[in-house]
């Protein structure tokens, strides 16, 4: 039975800035839009893939320290970005894919995100942009 | 333009940052990720001490 475990070491860049060390969840889901064509005669739906439009969602603890969370993302709101993830710091190969969406768009990005006793944390999602994976 | 890296969440600091295809340069640059690079202007000839007519 084959299983894929995330522990302590995969790595998630954001505008090739390395925020491992901030994120504790990553979501990369690949969507090609579904165009129904279904037509007369027909007795069941049927679609044609369409436009890519994939999304990556990242949970992270947000910092105001230099060089890291809020200084990576407050510049990228409204505008597009690269992103990378795989599964462990090893070396990329077709056991420790990378994955990429390039051209993706920030949306919306979260400031403050406060509770009292807890950590902030924020969430933000990249989408669209063109995926691709690299084994070597 | 060149670039340096000033963090290392982005590599080595004072190694030159050649940005990938998709990387959000002004975001690094406003983030402190990477400082321009100035290049270095040319330098200018030396002045000679004799005048144009004269002779040496």
């Amino acid at each position: 039975m084959a299983t894929s475990t995330y522990l302590s070491n995969p790595v998630v860049t954001v505008n090739a800035v390395d925020l491992s060390d901030q994120c504790s969840a990553a979501n990369l889901t690949r969507v090609i839009e579904a165009l129904e064509s279904t037509s007369f005669g027909k007795t069941a739906r049927v679609y044609v893939g369409g436009l890519e439009n994939s999304t990556l969602t990242l949970t992270m603890y947000n910092s105001f320290a230099a060089t890291e969370t809020y200084a990576t993302l407050a510049a990228l709101v409204g505008t597009s970005t690269t992103v990378t993830i795989k599964p462990t710091s090893a070396a990329t190969s077709a056991t420790n894919p990378i994955s990429s969406l390039v051209g993706c768009y920030l949306e919306t990005l979260p400031i403050v995100n406060a509770a009292l006793g807890a950590l902030d944390t924020i969430d933000i999602v990249l989408t669209g942009g063109v995926y691709s994976v690299a084994t070597s | 333009m060149i670039y340096t890296i000033a963090s290392t969440k982005l590599g080595i600091i004072g190694d030159p940052y050649v940005p990938a295809d998709g990387i959000n340069v002004a975001a690094l640059l406003s983030g402190g990720f990477i400082v321009e690079q100035s290049t270095p202007k040319p330098k200018k000839p030396a002045k000679t001490s004799t005048e144009p007519n004269e002779e040496i």
